[in-house]
C-alpha cells in the first residue's frame, strides 16, 4: 500500500461514504423526473456500502470485507440489469419513464 | 512528501509509454496510410451515433439489451482473477467451486442464446 | 468441510438450472411440465431439509439447525402453494411461460439461504437472490401496465431497502470487527459499552428488514405492489420472503445483537404497534380485495413482530407459530382471489364476492374460515397465533403492546366481517367461472388446515419450541 494512503486514516473514507449514502437517498426521494436517475441513486447507495466495507477491511486487516465487496459488485450488476429490464417493460406499456407518471395505483 | 512522489513514478512511466504508443499508432497510420474518405466511411459505426451530437436522444432498446447481457457476464469474470491467483492454495474444492460457478454462467448463456437475445435480426 | 449442510439448497439450485435448460431447449410449450418438475423439486428439497445435518460449515457462513429447518419448510410450503395457484392463473391470463416456476424456485433458494445465514455476507446474498427474482415476478405480466408498475415500484423501494441494509452491514462489520454472528455475539457481550457506529448499523439493518416484511413506516410499497402484481406472485410475496426476512430478524436480533436487546427492543415495539394500528385503520376504506389483503398483511406483520419485541424464547416461539398460521391462511385467501374470475377475466372488488355463499358455498365457506381466522376467532388457527404472541408480550412486561394489539384486532374485525357479510347477505351477482381443480384444492386444503389447526398445534408448537430454543444458546 502507498504510505500516503495509509496516513489518511478511516475518517475521510467514512465521510465520503456517508455523503454518497445521503446523496443516493435524497436522489430517490427528491427526484421527480426520471426513473433512470433513481437507478443511479441506488447504485450510489450500494457504492457507499462498498467504500465502507473496503475501508474497514483495510483498517481491520480482515479480508472478508473486500471479498464481500466483490459479491456486492456482482449483485449490483444483476440489480442494474433487472432494473433496466423492468424500466424497459414499463416504458413499453406507458410510453414514458417520468416519475410523476408512475401513479396508476393510489389509495 | 518526496517518498510519496517517488512511489508514483511508475505511474508516470506508464502514462508516458501509453501516450507514446497511441501517438505512434495514430501518427504512423496518418503518414503511411492512403486517405480516401467518402460518406459511408465517415458515418457513425458500432454504436450508431454521431460522435459530436446531442447525447439526449432516444435510441434502440436493443442496445440496452446487449448492455444488460454484457454487464452480467463482464462482472462475473471479476471472480476469476482472485481464484486464479489463489488456485494453488484452495485445493480441489476451490477448483471445483469455480467450475460449478462457470457451469451456472453457461446455463445462463445457453438460455439467452436459445431465447434469441444475441440475434440482432 | 461438511458440504452436505447445504445439500437442500444445492439440489434445489441445480434442479432450477436443469429445469431452465430443459425448458429453453423444448420446442413445444414446456410450461406445464416445468411447473410440475419445480413442484417435485420443492418436495424433494423439503425431504432433504428434514434430513439435513446440524452444524456450521463453509468457513462458518452457513448454519444448519432446527430454526433454519423450520423456516425452510415454511418457505418451501409457501412457494409450492403459490406455484400451484400460478399454474392455472398464468394459463388463463396468457402469461404461462416456463420462466415463472424457475424464478419462483430461485427466489425460494434465496429464502432458504437467508434462513441458514450465519454471517452478514450470507444474509445479504440470500436476501438479494430472493428479491431479484421477485422483482421480475412482479412485472411478469409484462403487457399489463399495472404489473409493470408494480415491478418498478417494488424494484426501486426494495433496492433502496437492500442498499440501506448493506450500509448497516458495513457499519456493523467495521465497528464490531467481524461479520460472523458468533463473533459478533462474543464481541458484543465482551464490551461493556456498545459503540455508536454499531448501534447505527443495527438500526440500518432493522430498517432494511422492516422494508422487506412491510412493517410501518416502511410499508408504502405494499398496497400498490400487491394490487399490481399477478395474484399468485402476491401470494408468494406475502409468504416465503416475509418468513425469510423474519428468520433474519429473529436470528440476528436474538443471536448476535441479543445482548444489546435494550437498544433495539423499543424500536421493534414501536414498529409493531404502528403496523398493527395502521394495518387495521387503513384497510377500512378499501374496495379492492387485493389492497385489503395488503393492509391486512401489514397488520399481521405487526402481530408477528410482537413476539420479537418480547425478546424471550416464548416470544420467538409465538412469532414462529404466528408465521406458520399466517402463511397457510394467506395462501388460502389468495386461492380464493385467484378463483375470482368472471367471463374469463379476473375481478378484484370486494363487491364482486356478493352472493358467493349461494353461488359457490364451498369457496365461500373457505373464505369465511380465513376471514374469521384472521380476526382471531377460536378455534381457528389465527386465534392460537395471536394468543401466543399476546401472552408472550404480557409475560415480557409489555402490556401497552398487548392493549394496542387487542384494539387493532377489534378494528380489524370490522373489515374482515364485511367480506363475510358481502358473501352471505348481499344480493347475488353472476357466479364466478368454474375454478380449476388445483385452485379449489388449495383453498379447501388451507381451509382444513386453518379450521382444524388445533390438531396440528402440538407438532407445530414443539417444532417452533425447538427452533426458538436454538436462538438462545
Amino acid at each position: 500500500m502507498l504510505p500516503g494512503i495509509a496516513n489518511v486514516g478511516l475518517g475521510p473514507y467514512l465521510t465520503v461514504s456517508a455523503a454518497l449514502l445521503v446523496l443516493g437517498v435524497f436522489g430517490i426521494f427528491l427526484n421527480r423526473k426520471n426513473v433512470i436517475t433513481i437507478m443511479m441513486s441506488i447504485e450510489l447507495i450500494l457504492l457507499a456500502g462498498e467504500i465502507n466495507l473496503v475501508a474497514f477491511s483495510s483498517a481491520l486487516g480482515d479480508l472478508s470485507g473486500q471479498v464481500f465487496t466483490l459479491f456486492v459488485l456482482t449483485v449490483a450488476a444483476a440489480e442494474a440489469a433487472i432494473g433496466l429490464a423492468i424500466v424497459t417493460v414499463y416504458f413499453r406499456n406507458r410510453g414514458s419513464i417520468q416519475v410523476e407518471d408512475v401513479t396508476l395505483m393510489k389509495g | 512528501m518526496h517518498v510519496v512522489l517517488a512511489d508514483y513514478f511508475p505511474v508516470l512511466v506508464f502514462v508516458v509509454i501509453a501516450f507514446g504508443i497511441a501517438g505512434a499508432m495514430l501518427g504512423g497510420s496518418l503518414l503511411a496510410g492512403q486517405q480516401k474518405p467518402y460518406a459511408e466511411k465517415l458515418s457513425a459505426y458500432e454504436c450508431g451515433f454521431d460522435a459530436f451530437d446531442d447525447a439526449r436522444r432516444r435510441f434502440d432498446v436493443r442496445f440496452y439489451l446487449v448492455s444488460i447481457l454484457f454487464i452480467i457476464f463482464d462482472l462475473e469474470v471479476a471472480f476469476l482473477f482472485p481464484w486464479a491467483v489463489a488456485l494453488g492454495r484452495i485445493g480441489l474444492f476451490g477448483f471445483l467451486s469455480m467450475l460449478a460457478f462457470l457451469g451456472v454462467l453457461t446455463v445462463g448463456f445457453i438460455y439467452e442464446w436459445r431465447k434469441g437475445a444475441l440475434d440482432w435480426e | 468441510m461438511n458440504w452436505t449442510l447445504a445439500l437442500p439448497e444445492i439440489v434445489l439450485s441445480v434442479s432450477g438450472l436443469a429445469i431452465l435448460v430443459f425448458g429453453v431447449l423444448q420446442r413445444r410449450d414446456p410450461t406445464q411440465v416445468c411447473s410440475l418438475l419445480t413442484l417435485a423439486a420443492f418436495v424433494l428439497t423439503g425431504v432433504l431439509v428434514l434430513l439435513a445435518p446440524d452444524g456450521i460449515g463453509y468457513n462458518s457462513v452457513f448454519v444448519g439447525d432446527d430454526f433454519a429447518r423450520y423456516m425452510k419448510i415454511l418457505s418451501l410450503a409457501g412457494a409450492a402453494l403459490s406455484l400451484i395457484l400460478s399454474m392455472d392463473y398464468n394459463r388463463r391470463e396468457g402469461i404461462g411461460r416456463f420462466e415463472f416456476p424457475v424464478l419462483l424456485l430461485f427466489s425460494t433458494v434465496g429464502t432458504m439461504v437467508m434462513a441458514s445465514s450465519e454471517n452478514l455476507m450470507t444474509l445479504y446474498i440470500g436476501l438479494e437472490l430472493q428479491s431479484l427474482a421477485i422483482y421480475i415476478l412482479c412485472a411478469f405480466d409484462r403487457d399489463r401496465l399495472g404489473s409493470a408498475e408494480a415491478g418498478l415500484k417494488y424494484f426501486v423501494l426494495g433496492s433502496l431497502a437492500s442498499g440501506l441494509l448493506l450500509y448497516g452491514v458495513s457499519l456493523v462489520f467495521g465497528f464490531a470487527g467481524t461479520m460472523e454472528y458468533r463473533g459478533l455475539q462474543a464481541a458484543l457481550s465482551a464490551s461493556a459499552e456498545i459503540p455508536t457506529g454499531l448501534v447505527i448499523g443495527i438500526v440500518f439493518i432493522i430498517v432494511g428488514l422492516a422494508f422487506k416484511v412491510s412493517a410501518v413506516p416502511f410499508h408504502m410499497w405494499t398496497p400498490d405492489v400487491y394490487q399490481g402484481a399477478p395474484p399468485p406472485v402476491t401470494s408468494f410475496m406475502a409468504g416465503a420472503p416475509k418468513i425469510a426476512a423474519f428468520a433474519l430478524l429473529l436470528r440476528v436480533m436474538a443471536g448476535p445483537f441479543g445482548t444489546a436487546s435494550h437498544q433495539w427492543q423499543l424500536l421493534i415495539e414501536l414498529i409493531s404497534m404502528a403496523s398493527m394500528l395502521f394495518g387495521a385503520l387503513a384497510a377500512i376504506p378499501q374496495t379492492s380485495i387485493k389492497r385489503l389483503m395488503a393492509y391486512s398483511s401489514i397488520g399481521h406483520m405487526g402481530y408477528a413482530l410482537m413476539g420479537l419485541a418480547a425478546a424471550t424464547p416464548a416470544g420467538m416461539r409465538g412469532t414462529l407459530i404466528y408465521l406458520a398460521v399466517y402463511l397457510f391462511m394467506n395462501a388460502g385467501t389468495f386461492a380464493v382471489i385467484v378463483a375470482m374470475r368472471r367471463r374469463g377475466r379476473p375481478v378484484e372488488r370486494i363487491a364482486d364476492l356478493a352472493g358467493l355463499g349461494r353461488t359457490d358455498p364451498g369457496l365461500a365457506l373457505a373464505m369465511a374460515i380465513f376471514m374469521f381466522s384472521m380476526i382471531g376467532v377460536p378455534p381457528l388457527s389465527g386465534f392460537f397465533g395471536k394468543l401466543l404472541v399476546f401472552s408472550a408480550a404480557l409475560q415480557a412486561g409489555l402490556p401497552v403492546l398487548v392493549v394496542v394489539g387487542i384494539v387493532s384486532s377489534v378494528i380489524g374485525a370490522y373489515y374482515y366481517l364485511r367480506v363475510v357479510k358481502v358473501m352471505y347477505f348481499d344480493v347475488a351477482t353472476a357466479a364466478f367461472d368454474r375454478p380449476a381443480a388445483s385452485v379449489s384444492l388449495v383453498s379447501a386444503g388451507m381451509g382444513l388446515v386453518t379450521g382444524l389447526f388445533i390438531l396440528l398445534l402440538g407438532p407445530v408448537s414443539s417444532a417452533a419450541q425447538a427452533a426458538a430454543a436454538v436462538l438462545f444458546r
